[in-house]
């Protein structure tokens, strides 16, 4: 699964770490997401499609 | 999460202090084995003197000997289950399940040939008493290199 989670992070001049504590993962679990390494969990996609303000589809494609 | 990083959580931290106590009551009861094979009693001969001998032992306190041996094992499978259920980060939680994994594969591993060698020579080596020992290394080995695999 493919995600654009890097991208939209960097629209909002986030850094991993301030992803991370707005999602309440560490964050090398970001980075692992960000890199395509580690597919997060549906919880965890719709905490970053409400966070992002996008639909999870938009985010995550295959 | 690393062994030695200052940026744990406080569940990584009470978890990690629980496990390093149950590795220190490991390393104690690998002395509830008083045989040739003991580790603990090659690299230092006076503890020996602490502890009964093989054949004035009575069965009862060899029976309690064993039982005690097992403590460390529940513990740290209790420790592993209640950081696991409890870490809300499911990055991690993957990591930890499958450095545990790696870590009871290589505990089976070393069993499994150190039963051969105990079968072909018939006489018992220090790993069939060092199981929890090897469990703790491998996981501990096992972690960094998964964590690193994601750098």
């Amino acid at each position: 699964v493919k995600n654009c989670v890097r991208m939209l992070r960097a629209e909002r001049n986030w850094t991993q770490a301030d992803l991370a504590e707005k999602l309440g993962v560490s964050r090398q679990t970001v980075n692992a997401i960000e890199t395509g390494r580690f597919d997060p969990s549906l919880p965890l996609a719709f905490k970053l499609s409400k966070l992002f303000a996008l639909p999870v589809e938009t985010i995550f494609t295959e | 999460m690393s062994l030695c990083n200052r940026n744990l959580t406080p569940l990584q931290r009470r978890s990690m202090n629980r496990m390093v106590s149950v590795l220190m009551l490991t390393l104690v009861t690998n002395l509830s084995t008083p045989n040739p094979a003991n580790p603990l009693l090659d690299l230092f001969p006076g503890l020996s003197r602490l502890i009964a001998h093989n054949g004035h032992t009575p069965a009862l306190l060899v029976g309690l000997l064993s039982a005690i041996s097992l403590l460390p094992v529940l513990l740290a499978v209790w420790v592993a289950g209640s950081y696991l259920r409890a870490e809300p980060d499911e990055f991690i939680r993957a990591l930890v399940v499958r450095a545990l994994l790696w870590g009871f594969a290589v505990t089976m591993a070393g069993d499994a040939i150190a039963g051969v060698f105990m079968n072909f020579y018939l006489r018992p080596l220090p790993l069939s008493i060092m199981n929890a020992d090897l469990f703790f290394a491998s996981t501990g080995i096992a972690f960094g290199l998964v964590q690193r695999s994601y750098r």
